[in-house]
């Protein structure tokens, strides 16, 4: 049961479930209208911003003549050797939901607080027609080599795929793999855990009630894998892992997987598939990221340990590093910690962050997959960066304290937020409760480095003002 | 040479006690129990009985006791109950003649109607053995089966070339029996074959018709072996899809280990094909309690355990590969993988609790070298591709090439495929790509029921292409035929009966109430098919007659 501290603003969990309040307001919007997350951002210099329309109109057109181009080569084949593929018509919308989040990524954020893109966006994501489904580009990397001797499976090994919709947005489809009740078996490493979608959805949505906004959208959908994967797919591999199971469902299987046999085939129902859909980021060709190891990354082997596993001053050292010496990096590494530990994700590695923004831009959240596999345990070891560095953002520190209240409680809100998608529910109860449980942990371990270094060491001030940029 | 013979003679009496010592192991609760029912003073006494006289006569003994792998507590705890119980050193000697004899006898199939001496002496040995007592209601529908006329059929007369080994020339090709003195069996090597360890008198008993007689001690004794013996040595099995291991006992039997993959309740996804599902450990325990009580007795024996995979399998590998693949999980469980096709990697890591493991252990069949087995191609193979058929799953006549094909065009094989089919229905076990014989007696002769890990998958399912042969070739022993019906019949129920024998192994309960009714209803479904091909073409034409020499019995 988790145990309340007398510290924060907290009262134990009653049983209004409820996200509405008593008059019948709704807690999300509430949450949204509270002066914490009306702070503006200054105004953004042309610099500031990720991509140019201009830029990004001539990369669209290219892409779209690209596409052309290839379908009508590729019809040509198809006849020639007899395969029927869906062919949709394609629609050029200068004023598509996707171009406009990828125009609105600035080095503040993602997105902006009242983005109109981002729930258009969600919305085309869910209902948009599928015109198109591709191995993603890390599972093309392998060029088709298995190597099965691997604990640790290379990402390109599990199953998602690249959906391009109608309007030329692109998607990456992560499908069901595992029950909402079902949690991780207790004897499974954190490098061999399930893909969850439903933990993709949440984060998104978990990420954008914190405020970081540093999760591209991600939206919930029931595919049809025959119809709208199977039968709109060029790729003669993609093509080749589809078949009908005993249960005359339709099945497919990550290649590699599959082939080591580490794992059996996803199957529709007969061909109805939940997944989760989470926007593509700008090509890396007009906005180059970087993949920086994190400090607080797990040894990935059954036996080893990291350094800051066994030496609590870690961070000391970490402290005197760059790019962590200066600047709000090592910052948002806890903030990022706390995103982790309230999902429960241990699987954090490596984060990315645009070239452009430099040292000082945000932190982008991606693979949320595993978290929300346990609701049952609180991980306290992602939480490490927090406890051995005892600093926080005093903008995240009370985002938190606020959402601890009974009034914006997280799992409130949480629910709230994630009814909007269609695959509500889709966290559990438990899993909702566990927010709140671990929320108090997190202001507890606050509470603990105040009491040892005081608030001024602690609470750092941050409000947007980068201290490199004199 | 007078040295030579001493030393036989002492180490003749060193394994006759023993032998005493072993079987006292497991009255020790009995008279334990019986110790404490008599005076306080008498029981308080017990313990300290001149102990140092004791244990200087013992020394020796105790020595090789402990080399064997008992704890010297304990023994010296045997020992002393054993000079205070005046009546065990006869029981026990008692209960092993009795035991021997009941094997001499059931050495040649039948018995004579000895029905409650049999039975208590069954029940005395299960006592022994460890297992549990039959039923709670006191009556036992598995003894009630086994005196049944229909389990009481003579086998034929055999001769040396029926017979596996011939005892006195083949059984000094067992190189392993002739040399180390530790073992148990070594003194008695130029004994006679009751002394032999269970495993070679088990190999020895196959014969052109069974792989076991229907009664005897050595089958109990050998199933209390694979429970129970010492592993000394671990290694693992290479060709086989999904992970196996070999296991070799203090007394040199081998035995082939499957480890627990799933639970009791789970069940084969719909999804899965069956050239995809996991083996499970209680199919393969329950497909051989199924197969004796269907009286084919032709699953080697299986026995369940509950395995240290610290110190039985990790401590006691030479095979690198293995070792390697052992860590602890997060939840500081023992965990391993091995290496193999199917299933072997991190994802489908077997974990005990923090280091139990449950497996099936098998009994192996003779070395190869020593009995060479043919592999046959089951005519009735799945085409084991996602997309392909085969060609009997397309071809409603194919019964009719088959019969026209050696060596199904004549003796019983064709009729035995067909039990096969009925046994692996009743399961559920659609991997029956091959079958396999023994090699010394050419085509007349049992097949063998080996990899039943596949069956049990799903109670809720019958899948009724498993009987297909049946329904294409309309043919059936009538020995079967009879008693699938008994076994229909409300005081003989399958389920009931299997429930009952399934009681006796150590991982009990093996299958879940589902499994055993599923069985029911599949008999039940055997019955139809069979009621209809005699409906169609007439029952002389389908029921084929193997108990002419024994008609007084049915």
């Amino acid at each position: 049961p988790p145990q309340l501290s007398n510290w924060t603003f907290t009262t134990p969990l009653d049983d209004t479930t409820t996200s509405q309040m008593a008059d019948g307001s709704s807690k999300l919007e509430k949450l949204f209208a509270h002066p914490l997350y009306n702070i503006q951002i200054p105004p953004l210099g042309p610099e500031e911003s990720l991509l140019q329309v201009e830029q990004l109109n001539e990369y669209y057109m290219k892409k779209v003549s690209h596409w052309e181009r290839h379908m009508k080569l590729y019809k040509e084949v198809a006849v020639l050797s007899n395969i029927t593929v869906k062919l949709h018509e394609m629609t050029y919308d200068p004023d598509a939901s996707w171009l406009n989040f990828h125009l609105g990524i600035n080095r503040y954020a993602l997105y902006s607080r009242d983005d109109p893109a981002v729930l258009q966006l969600l919305k085309d994501m869910s209902n948009l027609t599928i015109v198109n489904a591709d191995y993603t580009q890390d599972e093309k990397a392998l060029k088709g080599a298995c190597d099965c001797t691997q604990v640790v499976k290379p990402s390109g090994h599990h199953l998602k795929l690249a959906l391009k919709l109608r309007n030329f947005a692109k998607a990456m489809f992560k499908p069901m793999r595992q029950q909402r009740d079902e949690e991780t078996p207790e004897d499974f490493f954190y490098f061999v855990d399930f893909q969850r979608h439903n933990a993709e959805i949440a984060a998104f949505h978990l990420d954008r009630i914190l405020d970081f906004r540093r999760v591209p959208p991600v939206a919930g959908r029931i595919v049809n894998v025959s119809g709208e994967v199977l039968q709109v797919t060029i790729n003669d591999d993609l093509r080749a892992v589809f078949f009908t199971s005993p249960a005359n469902n339709t099945c497919f299987f990550a290649k590699c997987l599959y082939v080591c046999k580490t794992e059996y085939a996803v199957c529709g129902n007969p061909d109805m598939l939940e997944g989760s859909l989470a926007a593509y980021l700008p090509g890396l060709s007009i906005a180059p990221r970087l993949s920086i190891p994190n400090p607080w990354t797990r040894s990935y082997s059954f036996t080893g340990r990291q350094e800051w596993e066994v030496n609590p001053f870690f961070c000391d050292a970490i402290k005197q590093l760059h790019p962590y010496n200066s600047g709000n990096r090592l910052l948002n590494i806890i903030d990022m910690s706390i995103f982790d530990f309230l999902i429960g994700n241990m699987d954090r590695h490596h984060y990315e962050i645009f070239t452009k923004f430099g040292d000082e831009g945000f932190l982008l959240h991606l693979d949320n997959a595993r978290g929300f596999g346990k609701h049952s345990k609180d991980e306290m070891s992602i939480l490490a960066p927090l406890s051995q560095c005892c600093m926080i953002k005093r903008s995240t520190l009370l985002r938190l304290q606020l959402l601890a209240q009974p009034e914006f409680r997280l799992s409130d809100v949480m629910m709230e937020s994630l009814k909007t998608d269609l695959l509500r529910p889709v966290l559990t109860k438990p899993h909702l409760l566990a927010l709140d449980r671990r929320l108090q942990k997190v202001l507890r371990t606050v509470h603990r480095c105040v009491r040892r270094f005081g608030k001024e060491e602690v609470i750092t001030s941050d409000f947007i003002k980068p201290t490199a940029k004199t | 040479m007078i040295l030579f013979r001493k030393f036989r003679v002492l180490l003749l009496m060193v394994f006759l006690i023993a032998c005493t010592m072993h079987i006292m192991i497991d009255l020790l609760p009995k008279l334990e129990k019986r110790a404490a029912g008599a005076d306080s003073a008498g029981s308080g006494c017990q313990c300290a009985h001149h102990p140092g006289s004791e244990a200087q006569g013992w020394g020796k003994q105790r020595g090789r006791a402990a080399d064997a792998g008992w704890p010297n507590k304990h023994t010296l705890r045997i020992l002393q109950d054993f000079s205070n119980e005046p009546g065990s050193n006869l029981t026990s000697h008692s209960l092993e003649k009795s035991a021997a004899n009941g094997d001499k006898e059931s050495g040649r199939g039948s018995r004579p109607a000895a029905g409650t001496e049999e039975q208590r002496r069954r029940t005395l040995i299960g006592e022994a053995s460890g297992a549990r007592t039959v039923t709670a209601r006191g009556v036992s529908r598995l003894s009630a089966l086994f005196e049944h006329p229909l389990y009481k059929t003579d086998l034929p007369a055999l001769t040396d070339d029926d017979t596996l080994f011939n005892v006195n020339s083949d059984i000094r090709l067992y190189p392993k029996t002739t040399d180390g003195n530790e073992d148990d069996s070594s003194p008695m090597t130029e004994s006679t074959p009751e002394s032999y360890p269970n495993w070679l008198r088990f190999h020895i008993g196959i014969n052109r018709y069974e792989l076991y007689p229907r009664h005897g001690h050595v089958l109990d004794a050998l199933l209390k072996d694979l429970a129970t013996q010492r592993i000394t040595s671990v290694a693992m099995k290479s060709g086989g899809t999904q992970l196996k291991l070999i296991m070799t006992f203090q007394n040199y039997g081998q035995a082939l280990f499957k480890p627990m993959k799933q639970t009791r309740e789970q069940e084969t996804p719909p999804d899965f094909f069956y050239f995809s599902d996991f083996e499970r450990h209680n199919a393969e325990v329950a497909a051989f309690h199924l197969d004796r009580i269907l009286d084919f007795r032709r699953v080697p024996p299986v026995a369940g355990r509950l395995v240290n995979m610290t110190r039985e399998i990790r401590d006691v590998t030479r095979d690198k590969k293995l070792w390697r693949t052992f860590f602890i999980s997060p939840a500081n469980n023992v965990c391993f993988y091995g290496e193999c096709s199917y299933y072997c990697s991190t994802e489908h890591a077997l974990c005990g609790k923090p280091d139990q493991i449950e497996g099936s252990v098998a009994a192996f069949l003779p070395d190869l070298n020593l009995a060479k087995r043919k592999t046959w191609r089951n005519p009735w193979r799945r085409s084991y591709h996602k997309r392909k058929k085969a060609e009997w799953e397309v071809d409603p006549d194919y019964c009719d090439e088959v019969k026209q094909t050696p060596p199904y065009d004549r003796g019983s094989r064709l009729l035995d495929v067909m039990d096969m089919t009925i046994f692996d229905f009743l399961m559920g076990n659609m991997d029956r790509h091959h079958y396999e014989t023994f090699e010394k007696f050419g085509n007349d002769t049992f097949i063998i029921h080996l990899d039943n890990g596949r069956g049990f998958g799903k109670h809720s399912h019958d899948e009724l292409s498993i009987l297909v042969p049946l329904s294409q070739c309309c043919r059936v022993k009538r020995s079967t035929y009879l008693r699938l019906q008994l076994l229909a019949k409300e005081e003989y129920q399958l389920s009931s009966i299997m429930e009952e024998s399934l009681l006796r192994d150590r991982l009990s309960p093996l299958l879940i109430q589902p499994h055993l009714q599923a069985m029911d209803r599949r008999l039940q479904l055997v019955l139809q098919v069979l009621a209809g091909c005699i409906k169609k073409e007439g029952y002389a034409n389908v029921v084929e007659e193997d108990l002419a020499g024994d008609k007084g019995g049915v």
